[in-house]
């Protein structure tokens, strides 16, 4: 036993044992930062908004479009005037995309805030621009464009 | 009796013991792997699906054969039953720009001021990593008549409708 004792060339077994546990640590440990970041980067992405914003922008641009030529057809046969039924048709619009936001748990606000008309009147081709306050917010994420300004010609 | 060479087993297993106890204490620290690739896969699957909604709404009639709003215009408002049943056009479109994927169509809209969602497409039962993407269309009378669709609209009347597609991989 006292033999065992004296012979000490063995070691490096153990020593080379212990540094190729450390450098398997060291990898490890690099590994586990990648894996979690690219976690947190999927994360971010799946939880941003970003389509249901964009989409609420571009439909609420192809929407004021198709009321500002219903409002045309409308008045065609009605005493009503052309801001007036494209303010009613609007509202009505805003109703509708926050009910079916809200089902998805997001506040949406779609108003309309005026109807520029390049001569003051309100003839098919003198409507060139409207106004338009937007705002969204699903808890996380607030988002307001004041005003969102519409080209309608 | 040689001593040295128990000397040397002793060594050896002992760092074998500690290798294998490192390789323990890594495989139980990379569990997260795992939810990192579906969460990967969730992203790519959202992207497509939602550009896949995209491109049908935003293309050219000279493009597609029915765009998005032509598409829920023409619905005649037949419920989907699966598998006979289901929305011919819309489902031909899609079929085309999501290769590879499964998808489900429901159409939610307000009537008489209360939420109605109708199924459209049914491919089947989503799986766990499903994504559901939204895209939104208004529709006229002078649309659905167009169309020739089963929408019940006034002249006066606009309908805003959401096309909610439930997409997964298979």
């Amino acid at each position: 036993m006292e033999s065992m004792k004296k012979d000490t060339k063995a070691q490096w077994i153990a020593l080379s044992g212990l540094v190729i546990s450390l450098i398997i640590i060291g990898l490890a440990a690099l590994a586990n930062q990648a894996v979690i970041a690219g976690y947190h980067s999927s994360n971010a992405v799946l939880e941003f908004p970003k389509d249901n914003i964009r989409e609420l922008n571009s439909h609420t641009r192809d929407s004021a479009m198709i009321i500002k030529d219903l409002s045309f057809e409308i008045n065609s046969t009605s005493n009503e005037t052309i801001p007036f039924i494209f303010e009613q048709l609007f509202d009505n619009y805003s109703t509708q995309m926050q009910a079916l936001y809200a089902v998805h748990g997001e506040t949406v606000d779609v108003s309309l805030v005026s109807i520029n008309s390049t001569n003051g009147t309100f003839g098919i081709n003198d409507i060139d621009l409207i106004f338009v306050n937007i705002t969204y917010n699903d808890g996380r994420t607030h988002y307001i464009s004041e005003p969102e300004i519409i080209e309608v010609r | 009796m040689d001593n040295k060479a128990q000397l040397h087993t002793l060594e050896g297993l002992a760092a074998a013991v500690l290798m294998t106890l490192t390789v323990l204490a890594i495989t139980q620290s990379t569990m997260i792997v795992t939810p990192q690739n579906s969460l990967a896969v969730n992203v790519q699957l959202e992207q497509m699906s939602s550009d896949a909604l995209g491109v049908l709404d935003m293309a050219p009639i000279s493009l597609v054969q029915y765009n998005l709003t032509e598409c829920v215009a023409g619905w005649n408002k037949t419920e989907a039953t699966y598998p006979t049943i289901k929305h011919e056009k819309l489902d031909d479109a899609l079929w085309h720009l999501l290769p590879g994927l499964l998808y489900n169509v429901d159409f939610a809209y307000i009537e008489n001021g209360n939420l109605t969602v109708e199924k459209v497409i049914i491919n089947g039962a989503p799986g766990d990593n499903s994504v559901v993407s939204r895209r939104y269309v208004t529709l006229t009378n002078q649309t659905v008549h167009m169309m020739d669709g089963g929408w019940s609209l006034q002249d006066d009347e606009l309908k805003v409708v959401e096309v909610r597609m439930t997409a997964w991989k298979v």
